[in-house]
């Protein structure tokens, strides 16, 4: 029985993993001879094998939920190109998308004249690819002998991998010092030597107001005025600011989540600030890094609510349209051809293409630390086609470049961060509403997202115990969850995990007025306890 | 020589691979478990290979039995019939039914794998080790910053 070895899909940390197939099923082999991570892998690593044999894995094109084959799928597409203008095209790129296909993409677009190209994933974490002038990468190497360091959101969640040299390096001398700055008090925290909560969704003024305590020629930061902002103490950021001076070997993280930032451009570019100030690497950490495409999302969804996009491309990863629930506009999209590895649970109108998964494709990608190749593991899951495969039989597309990153000056992000202090302290409604990412693997452990974090004060003011629910509506949905109390969320903020597509959908993608990027940002949400109870009440005599 | 696998409580930041890992083998089975056992300390719980093992001593039709070489306490799924007498006597609560096929999960240390067990090796910062037991008392393993400052340590 022979191991293949490849480099895990699912975050950028670019850890070495193996599977085994023993003529029945698919099992995770744990290389101890990799470098990265030394055969340790999160949740989602592990199940890796899982994926390649799902029982709800596509493989048949299907038409408005029916099954068709590869010749009427291609034949409608082209018929359908043929219906619509260049300029009435869209073509989304989202996860699962390698940089070689992206590439191809770009070509695609290009040779069917539309310039509605369009990066499909919005997660904050994709900001990481605005870049200051001055940003340096940190090594492993750099990781792993740290003395200081300055961990923004939740790195532990995002590259629970990475998490092993962060600690090791923080155990590894009584001197050194790990900072943590992020809205909810998480696991994370409970590591560091000082953890600043912010409200969330304003870390970056904390962030700014750090990088103005490192440098005192960063000009034009009112630092007491963005502390007020952040809800943090001036005296919180000048210790870290000690504990993170030039003088002292360390990187800065940071890493963003869905409905947890509100500004995720003007979040990156301030950790990286702070990266840049106090002299040190910075680490960028996430799923995926791809290039915008040359429209926005933004754009995107303005142009499809006005009725101007008639076909829509979505060459998405895991399941077509990531965002289903939010993007009910979709409805206006005549013709719609989306990619999936899944089936979807719902008939969706148009074309839903099998593809194959990362894990059973060649590619070159970008870890934090290097460049790495991806080895297939196994063949392509039986009827599935790769995207190459499927553009090349609508239209001859050559590779185009990608652009590798878009840099921004100090200046620049200086003069942003003014933009957003000047419309004022962020908006506190009574309930927000924040979203926390677990690393969970596919194959269960949805528990944790059935259920919503409260603080004690909360759950005394609404008179709600563990037993209880509670009903949550936001803007753009509803749902009833359990009760979860614990003193890691501050007074008046709930939080819910936004693994599960439905907790997500409670999320309104907004536009960020300041620099017209796409946000999921925390929201302000009606609650109410529920008359349901959380567990099934005992069983007694008389019930049986 | 009789290996265990040990937590170190300090380094463990409760992302469940080492429950993910044991799924991933075992067919959605897990044989270690994720466990809230306070408001603020959250552990992986495996068994304890103990050396009076009282699931031992329940199991009606000796299906569990222990090896006095090794200390490994060890279970054959295929004649277990899923009386859950083992589940009610482990002090632990780290015995459990599965729901589909009604038998007991025991943890057999990955005895299939050379290497240890598969939640040790997947472990991402390197919490759980699959250790000695004298190792375990010489090195100290599993005594040190979240024993000494308990009160540092937080969901």
């Amino acid at each position: 029985m022979s191991i293949k070895r490849t480099t895990c899909p699912f975050c950028r940390n670019g850890c070495e993993s193996g599977v085994s197939f023993d003529g029945y099923q698919y099992r995770m082999e744990y290389l101890a001879d990799s470098q990265v991570n030394k055969g340790r892998l999160c949740p989602r690593g592990n199940s890796a094998n899982l994926v390649i044999d799902h029982p709800k894995r596509l493989g048949y094109p299907l038409l408005d939920g029916k099954e068709v084959t590869w010749e009427r799928a291609i034949g409608l597409i082209k018929s359908w190109l043929g219906a619509v203008e260049p300029g009435e095209l869209a073509i989304v790129y989202g996860r699962g998308r390698s940089g070689d296909e992206i590439r191809l993409v770009t070509g695609f677009a290009k040779a069917l004249g539309t310039q509605n190209l369009v990066c499909g994933h919005i997660e904050p974490e994709n900001s990481f690819f605005f870049r200051l002038d001055q940003t340096r990468d940190a090594t492993l190497d750099e990781v792993r002998t740290a003395r200081a360091m300055l961990l923004v959101g939740d790195v532990f969640s995002t590259s629970p991998v990475a998490a092993g040299p962060i600690i090791e390096a923080r155990y590894a001398d009584r001197k050194n010092r790990l900072v943590v700055i992020d809205s909810i008090r998480t696991r994370q925290a409970g590591f560091a030597h000082l953890f600043i909560q912010t409200r969330p969704g304003t870390e970056v003024f904390a962030l700014m107001a750090l990088a103005a305590l490192l440098d005192n020629s960063l000009a034009g930061i009112d630092i007491d005025k963005f502390c007020g902002i952040a809800g943090v103490e001036r005296k919180q950021l000048e210790a870290a600011a000690k504990m993170l001076a030039p003088g002292n070997v360390g990187f800065v993280g940071s890493a963003m989540h869905l409905g947890r930032v509100s500004y995720p451009r003007l979040h990156s570019l301030a950790s990286q600030l702070v990266a840049v100030k106090a002299g040190k690497p910075f680490v960028g950490f996430g799923e995926a890094r791809m290039p915008q495409g040359l429209m926005s999302f933004a754009q995107l969804r303005q142009a499809v609510s006005d009725g101007r996009i008639k076909m829509m491309f979505w060459l998405g990863g895991l399941y077509p349209y990531s965002y289903p629930e939010l993007f009910p506009e979709m409805g206006k999209v005549q013709y719609r051809v989306a990619t999936s590895i899944f089936r979807p649970e719902l008939p969706l109108p148009g074309l839903v293409l099998p593809i194959p998964s990362e894990l059973e494709k060649e590619s070159t990608t970008h870890s934090y630390w290097s460049e790495v190749n991806r080895h297939p593991v196994a063949a392509p899951y039986s009827g599935t086609k790769s995207v190459p495969w499927i553009l090349g039989r609508i239209a001859q597309a050559d590779e185009i470049a990608e652009q590798t990153m878009i840099p921004v000056s100090v200046e620049e992000v200086v003069k942003m961060a003014g933009k957003m202090a000047e419309a004022g302290p962020v908006e506190q409604p009574e309930w927000l509403l924040v979203g926390e990412k677990k690393a969970i693997g596919i194959g269960g452990f949805y528990d944790a997202e059935e259920r919503i974090s409260i603080s004690p004060t909360d759950a005394r003011k609404l008179d709600v115990t563990e037993e209880n629910r509670l009903v949550v509506e936001s803007p753009c949905g509803k749902a009833e969850l359990a009760v979860y109390i614990t003193d890691a969320v501050m007074a008046g903020v709930l939080s819910i995990g936004v693994n599960a597509h439905k907790n997500r959908a409670l999320f309104p993608i907004r536009t960020c007025h300041g620099t017209g990027e796409t946000a999921v940002p925390p929201v302000g949400v009606k609650v109410e306890k529920s008359e349901m109870m959380a567990r099934p009440a005992p069983e007694t005599a008389e019930n049986g | 020589m009789a290996k265990r696998i040990v937590l170190r409580l300090d380094y463990c930041i409760g992302c469940q691979a080492c429950e993910a890992a044991c799924r991933s083998r075992f067919k959605g089975e897990a044989r270690i478990r994720y466990g809230r056992v306070t408001e603020t300390v959250f552990v992986p719980l495996a068994c304890r290979h103990c050396e009076e093992p009282l699931c031992v001593a329940a199991c009606p039709f000796d299906v569990i039995r222990r090896d006095e070489k090794t200390g490994f306490v060890y279970q054959s799924n295929f004649h277990c019939v899923g009386c859950r007498s083992c589940v009610l006597a482990c002090p632990f609560g780290v015995l459990d039914t599965d729901l589909l096929r009604s038998i007991s999960q025991k943890c057999s240390l990955c005895n299939d794998r050379a290497e240890g067990p598969r939640c040790v090796a997947t472990c991402p910062t390197g919490a759980l080790q699959f250790v000695e037991e004298e190792e375990v008392v010489e090195k100290k393993v599993g005594v040190g910053f979240a024993a000494r400052l308990p009160h540092r340590r937080r969901p």
